[in-house]
């Protein structure tokens, strides 16, 4: 744990990635107490002071109904979190599962299990989620459950990947000739093998759940009013380009700085964990 | 072809202009460039919403049009009609030919009244009272009705006039006599006598239209030769493209800060009014919003002050003005403009006491037009505004489709929709009958799915008497009770502003005495004048 | 049978399976969902015997799988039905909208390979050095923003501060639109001689695709440096430099030849990825391809419309794989000689 630590600590890219993750966790924690104007998140509306650039209190400016942006993205922030979240506590079992049955069992298992995951990596990610989510009506549990439509095949194949060579090793084959069961290999021998690479990519992974989110909602296909979303804050900004610029760029470069932070906290564990592939 | 068209009309262009005038400036072209959101439909008995009346306008011609700063409707192909009881008999011109050279006549307009009531789309619902056309002669046609229809001429502004040779020769694949009645043909080619013919149609991207030499009014020579009409930009887009000089109108559907950046930038602001308005609409079907204290009490609650100022564009200039009642300002029927409405929380607080629910268990959902954004915003102020009366609402976005779905039943009907509507011809029977008449309930115009027998009485009074002041009595007391049954609430008085470049005058829609009074007519393009580069 | 005409079977004729999965896939979930649209396409004024009849036409009070099979038989005659938006054959549309999207696509992906692969190998070369930090820090932030956030600041910096690129779509107003011939607009303009158009087009088309691009151009960097870090410890290479090889020869030469092929198999999965992320772009860039129709069908719920839209870009996807896969067994002589030991 304390190697750990040393190795992410001297390097300054990885410390960089850590003060960012950290920032934008700790902002969505504690956006109650951070944000100026915390009832901003919802449905408050003040026609004194709309549209207005940035200029104290509101340092990130006014949207269309004045209220503060900052405090928005804050709020924001602590949605597309806790989507990320929900999204891989659901994602990642599903596709572990899959992959492990598909790597360890083979024969027909493993055809049909993995052809059903090239089913879902053939359609381009964001093609297929906005599918689920454009049918569906456009609410925060249906967006977690359209990016979570995409996100497990890539598990699957993960964990496909390494199981297959696993099962080859001597331990595998010790444990299966002292007669452990089929469920004992997968989920006690090779799983813990997988966890290390399975970690890394989670890392990275909140990252892109972020950004595909975000995308969603950019399109439309997001959470709804007055519910803060930074996908959606860009996409209606957007329309009031050049001259409102403060209604985009903020929540821009808050979707680039979190995703950002934890792509590089996500390198930094590949190279501590040794995963780098 | 179209490249070949266009090359050999460069070529004569330019052989003509040397001939002319071999020493002075080459005659430059004009171009008008406008656009609107998506689709453009040209097939005149599919046409309802603003982009496709623009196309109607000027490729069709209709038997009359609207007096120009003045009510009223003046001859156009009509020279003149009359009335004996339920049949209208017009007189038309004899000088009008088609863009195909084939000259218009009586059967034409006979054919047109039977394509628009066989397809039943667009605006057909407005001659579903005419039991039938005759043409008694060449040149004169006689609409029998089923029913007294007293504002029955204005609605021949919504008639288009197609070219019954040119369809017929052109039908495509259907069942019957009249196999597809032309609608492939019609929905990507012009049959019309208008002023403009088209020569390319993409319904999602664009359409271009240029002058006919020979249309019967004659085009004056400031006229645009050539009209691009684009469909769907983005308001950045537009707003870039205007400042740029790539563009001269916008649509209405800019947001007031962008029609505002516009104008700070030099561009003109052009408007037309009149019409309709915005109605926030509630579902008096579901509860709470079932008891008409609980309506009242949520259109007392609306901010009307904070809506105008949302839309205000400049100190002058703005997207609506303060409603006064259920019927547009200068339209009949309407409360002067004094009568402006506006908020009072204490007596919509007692409306609120007057109503049988206890409104703190009830959830309103609040519904937005998503191709409208400005909706989202007056979704947030109503719900800000409710809160204060306790009722805790949701926010909904709806694509238009899903709406016009969902609205054809009551029980899916959000509480709260939001719509502009507007008198399709001029005629108060057109904005109310559709929005509030018990038979019209559940299309998208009346997702208050209201059934009210004294509405209902009132409407076929204003519909059935020929006599104006009776009619303008009857729309009175309707206008009276519909504020005091409030299926709706009357946000305001609509009007639309366009941003354009300095190269193109609409009188049209900067001068009132020019004014038509019917939207979308402003667009006529012959009466816009280019101005030099 | 050549090996890689029998890789290419194989690939083939599993890629079928796969596009057969996926369209009773999204036939299923675009069926499941509440709503009819047939009320949605008649529009607001429509009887209930016009939605009744619309309904019985397309089949929508049938079983599924019936439904499904009324598609496959249309399918097979290249059918892909009509869409209710547009009143149109979707594969018509598809026609139309569809070039611009790919060629956007095949621009952002020459940047990506054109820029990607050597920054990745300058990183590789000038591993620990400042080059080799700033090259990483850039490829990084390239991933790390969706490619609307990308086209957003570009547009911003580069159309309306410094107006350099045109911000909207494909070909200048005031040109006339060159002849439709393959639908890719900078070919066609080519092949009509029309140098303005040509030169218009690519004006508009940098911006988007470069916005495009940028997620793509970090990821072929940044897998780049790492498999040719991963190389640079191998033994011949130090015994190249050894021999006192130019360090740019050894680079180019020893250092990147091996690891081209797991960088093409990414860069083929990118470049895919590209194709769903297009929408994204094309919706600031107001580029008239297939996004704008192909959020619209989705949000309308015409059936047809995006059950083709779906499996035309999945197909697109996968035969992109198929000609990565093959360029790899191509380069790759181990694949080769593999394949030709197993018959």
């Amino acid at each position: 744990m304390r190697r750990i630590f040393y190795i992410l600590l001297s390097n300054p890219l990885s410390v960089i990635g850590l003060v960012l993750v950290g920032t934008v966790v700790f902002s969505a924690v504690f956006a109650d107490f951070i944000a100026p104007f915390p009832s901003h998140r919802g449905a408050v509306v003040d026609f004194s002071n709309f549209n207005q650039p940035p200029h104290w209190p509101n340092i990130f400016g006014t949207d269309l109904v004045g209220r503060d942006v900052f405090s928005r993205i804050l709020y924001a922030y602590r949605i597309s979190l806790i989507l990320g979240v929900v999204v891989l506590a659901i994602a990642v079992p599903i596709g572990v599962t899959v992959g492990l049955a598909a790597g360890y069992l083979g024969g027909w298992t493993e055809f049909c299990l993995m052809r059903l995951t090239d089913v879902f990596l053939s359609i381009p990610p964001l093609v297929l989620a906005m599918s689920v989510m454009g049918l569906l009506e456009p609410t925060l549990t249906n967006g977690m459950l359209a990016v979570t439509t995409m996100w497990w095949p890539w598990y699957a194949r993960l964990v496909y990947n390494v199981t297959r060579s696993e099962a080859q090793e001597g331990y595998v084959l010790a444990a299966e000739i002292i007669g452990a069961s089929r469920l004992h290999v997968m989920f006690r021998e090779i799983l813990p093998n997988c966890v290390p690479s399975i970690v890394t990519k989670m890392t990275l992974d909140l990252g892109f759940v972020i950004l595909i989110a975000s995308s969603l909602s950019f399109l439309g296909l997001g959470v709804q009013a007055p519910t803060p979303d930074l996908g959606s804050m860009v996409a209606e900004g957007g329309n009031y380009l050049p001259d409102s610029w403060w209604l985009t760029v903020f929540p821009s470069l808050a979707i680039l700085i979190a995703v950002f932070g934890f792509n590089l906290l996500g390198d930094a564990f590949r190279q501590v964990l040794g995963s780098d592939q | 072809m179209n490249v070949l068209a266009k090359t050999a009309a460069a070529a004569l262009l330019s052989a003509s202009t040397l001939a002319l005038m071999p020493t002075g400036p080459a005659f430059a072209e004009t171009v008008l460039r406008l656009d609107e959101v998506a689709v453009g439909e040209l097939d005149p008995a599919k046409a309802s919403d603003y982009a496709d009346s623009i196309l109607m306008f000027n490729v069709y011609d209709t038997l009359v049009v609207p007096a120009q700063g003045a009510p009223g409707l003046v001859p156009h192909l009509a020279e003149s009609w009359s009335a004996d009881g339920n049949s209208h008999t017009f007189k038309l011109r004899k000088d009008v030919k088609f863009q195909s050279g084939n000259p218009l006549t009586a059967e034409d307009v006979v054919f047109s009244l039977d394509r628009m009531k066989a397809l039943g789309a667009g605006l057909s619902y407005l001659f579903a009272n005419v039991d039938r056309a005759e043409a008694a002669d060449e040149n004169t046609v006689t609409f029998v009705l089923k029913e007294p229809y007293a504002p029955f001429v204005a609605s021949m502004l919504r008639l288009p006039i197609v070219d019954k040779k040119l369809v017929m020769e052109n039908l495509g694949d259907g069942d019957g006599d009249m196999k597809d009645w032309g609608q492939a043909f019609l929905s990507a080619n012009g049959a019309g006598s208008g002023a403009y013919k088209v020569t390319a149609h993409n319904p999602q991207q664009e359409t271009v239209m240029a002058k006919s030499a020979d249309y019967f009014l004659g085009v004056p020579d400031a006229a645009p030769d050539t009209v691009r009409l684009r469909y769907g930009l983005e308001p950045a887009t537009v707003r870039t493209l205007i400042a740029q000089g790539e563009h001269d109108i916008s649509s209405q559907w800019l947001p007031p800060e962008v029609l505002k950046a516009l104008s700070q930038d030099g561009a003109q602001l052009l408007t037309e009014s009149g019409t309709g308005g915005f109605y926030v609409k509630m579902n008096t079907t579901k509860a709470p919003l079932d008891d008409p204290e609980c309506r009242l009490a949520l259109a007392k609650a609306f901010d009307y002050s904070a809506a105008i100022k949302m839309i205000a564009v400049t100190d002058e200039i703005s997207q609506g003005s303060p409603a006064t009642g259920a019927i547009p300002v200068g339209m009949l029927g309407a409360n002067p403009p004094s009568n402006e409405l506006s908020r009072n929380l204490d007596e919509a607080k007692k409306h609120m006491d007057a109503c049988r629910y206890n409104v703190g268990d009830q959830n309103i959902e609040i519904s937005w037009i998503a191709e409208v954004p400005l909706e989202e915003r007056f979704a947030l102020l109503m719900q800000a505004n409710f809160a204060e009366l306790g009722i805790q609402s949701e926010i909904k976005k709806m694509p238009w489709a899903l709406f016009a779905e969902q609205v054809s039943k009551a029980e899916n009907t959000p509480h709260i929709s939001q719509l502009f509507v507007n008198a399709v011809t001029g005629d108060p029977d057109t904005l109310l009958y559709g929005m509030y008449d018990s038979k019209a309930a559940g299309t998208w115009q009346s997702p208050e799915h209201l059934n009210d027998a004294d509405v209902d009485k009132l409407l076929e009074e204003g519909r059935v008497n020929s006599d104006e002041a009776a009619r303008s009595k009857a729309y009175h007391e309707l206008n009276n009770r519909l504020m005091a049954i409030a299926p709706s609430i009357y946000g305001y008085d609509r009007q639309s502003v366009f941003a354009a470049s300095n190269r193109v005058k609409v009188p049209a829609l900067s001068d009132p005495s020019k004014a038509f009074g019917l939207d979308g007519m402003g667009f006529t393009f012959r009466l816009m004048e280019m101005q030099d580069n | 049978m050549s090996p890689v005409v029998r890789l290419l079977v194989k690939r083939l004729s599993i890629s079928v399976i796969v596009l057969i999965g996926v369209s009773m896939l999204i036939f299923t979930i675009a069926r499941v969902i509440p709503g009819d649209p047939a009320r949605i396409a008649l529009g607001p004024n429509a009887t209930t015997e016009q939605v009744e009849k619309l309904r019985d036409k397309l089949h929508l009070d049938e079983p599924i799988y019936i439904q499904y099979g009324y598609f496959v038989r249309d399918f097979a005659k290249g059918d892909l039905g009509v869409s209710l938006y547009t009143n149109r054959p979707v594969t018509t549309d598809i026609a139309q909208f569809l070039p611009a999207t790919l060629e956007l696509v095949i621009v952002a992906g020459m940047f990506m390979i054109g820029l990607g692969i050597p920054l990745g190998i300058m990183s590789a070369r000038f591993r620990g050095k400042a080059a080799d930090n700033i090259i990483r820090v850039i490829s990084l932030l390239g991933v790390s923003a969706p490619s609307f956030v990308w086209a957003v600041i570009l547009m911003l910096l580069f159309a309306f501060f410094l107006p350099l690129f045109p911000i909207a779509g494909q070909i200048s107003d005031t040109l006339p639109v060159p002849q439709r011939i393959t639908g890719f607009l900078l070919v066609d303009s080519l092949l009509d001689g029309n140098f303005r158009a040509f030169f218009s087009a690519l004006h508009h088309i940098i911006l988007p695709a470069f916005a495009l691009a940028l997620s793509g151009i970090g990821q072929a960097a940044r897998l780049t440096r790492s498999n040719m870090v991963e190389t640079y410890d191998k033994p011949y290479i130090e015994m190249a430099q050894s021999f006192g090889f130019p360090a740019r020869r050894i680079a180019n030469r020893y250092a990147f030849r091996p690891s081209l092929i797991p960088s093409l198999t990414i860069i083929g999965l990118d470049f895919a990825a590209m194709l769903g992320n297009a929408f994204l772009v094309e919706a600031v860039y107001a580029w008239p391809g297939l996004s704008r129709y192909g959020v619209q069908v989705i949000l309308r719920k015409d059936l047809n419309a995006i059950v083709g839209t779906v499996l035309v870009i999945s197909a697109t996807f996968l035969i992109v794989n198929i000609i990565v896969d093959l360029l790899i067994a191509y380069i790759n002589p181990r694949i080769r000689l593999a394949e030709r030991g197993g018959s």
